[in-house]
């Protein structure tokens, strides 16, 4: 299978979850670029795309909060920090990705 | 590819976001329906051979009922292999646990190929397939 082509389709359909949820694919072309072949790697071996920055615990109930995109999963957290956990979408309305911080949901104020 | 045009199928019987099942000359066939434009590829999934037009069609994206692997219907590609199952919190019995290892290590060798595709035309209201 070809990571390129699973990558486009991958894309494609994670746009139409992200987007009524407010959120868009990082303006980082390369960040994106690399988190997209991540999943394709974690696709082609687990045969589901997670998310290249969480560990699978070989827990479903917990591993399926770690399906990309698992922005439904984390609302709260991702919309205080306008991004999710890789960088992979960022709220609709950021321009410069690298200015958002990456906080833990402790200092937030969740949890 | 061969310019072989066979009618197949009424353009009509075909919504958008659709596919219909066919069979040409022995060949069985999906119609799908991309915003249209019509594309044909072999009905039998490249995974496991289950008929690809119970699945569901997303753009050009096609997704198999059975496991979830996913072809591109313009060229063919097979994008993904078979999603694992959720078999729930419950373990199941010790004698459904053998029969699943075994299942599992049958399906372990299989392959998800690309499937065929055929080339198409829209002419007078039907949608033409050349084998």
């Amino acid at each position: 299978m070809n990571a390129e082509s699973r990558k486009k389709a991958l894309q494609y359909f994670f746009e139409k979850v992200v987007g009524p949820l407010g959120f868009k694919f990082t303006p980082d072309t390369e960040l994106k670029d690399f988190l997209l072949e991540q999943e394709v790697i974690l696709e082609s071996k687990h045969g589901i795309p997670f998310c290249p920055c969480q560990p699978i615990r070989h827990d479903r109930e917990r591993d399926m909060q770690i399906v990309c995109p698992c922005i439904p999963f984390h609302r709260e957290h991702f919309d205080a920090i306008k991004r999710c956990w890789c960088g992979l979408f960022v709220h609709k309305d950021v321009i410069d990705p690298d200015s958002l911080p990456q906080l833990p949901p402790k200092e937030v104020g969740l949890e | 590819m061969s310019d072989n045009f066979i009618r197949a199928i009424n353009a009509d019987e075909v919504a958008p976001g659709g596919m219909k099942a066919v069979e040409l000359d022995g060949n069985e066939i999906v119609v799908c329906n991309c915003g249209g434009t019509y594309y044909a590829v072999q009905r039998r999934c490249g995974h496991m051979n289950a008929p690809l037009d119970m699945g569901t069609l997303d753009g050009t994206y096609l997704t198999c009922a059975m496991h979830c692997a996913q072809f591109d219907v313009t060229t063919g590609e097979a994008l993904s292999g078979p999603v694992p199952p959720a078999l729930g919190h419950e373990s199941p019995p010790p004698m459904m646990v053998e029969y699943l290892k075994n299942i599992d290590m049958l399906m372990k060798d299989v392959r998800t190929e690309s499937i065929r595709t055929y080339a198409t035309k829209l002419e007078a209201g039907w949608v033409q397939i050349a084998l």
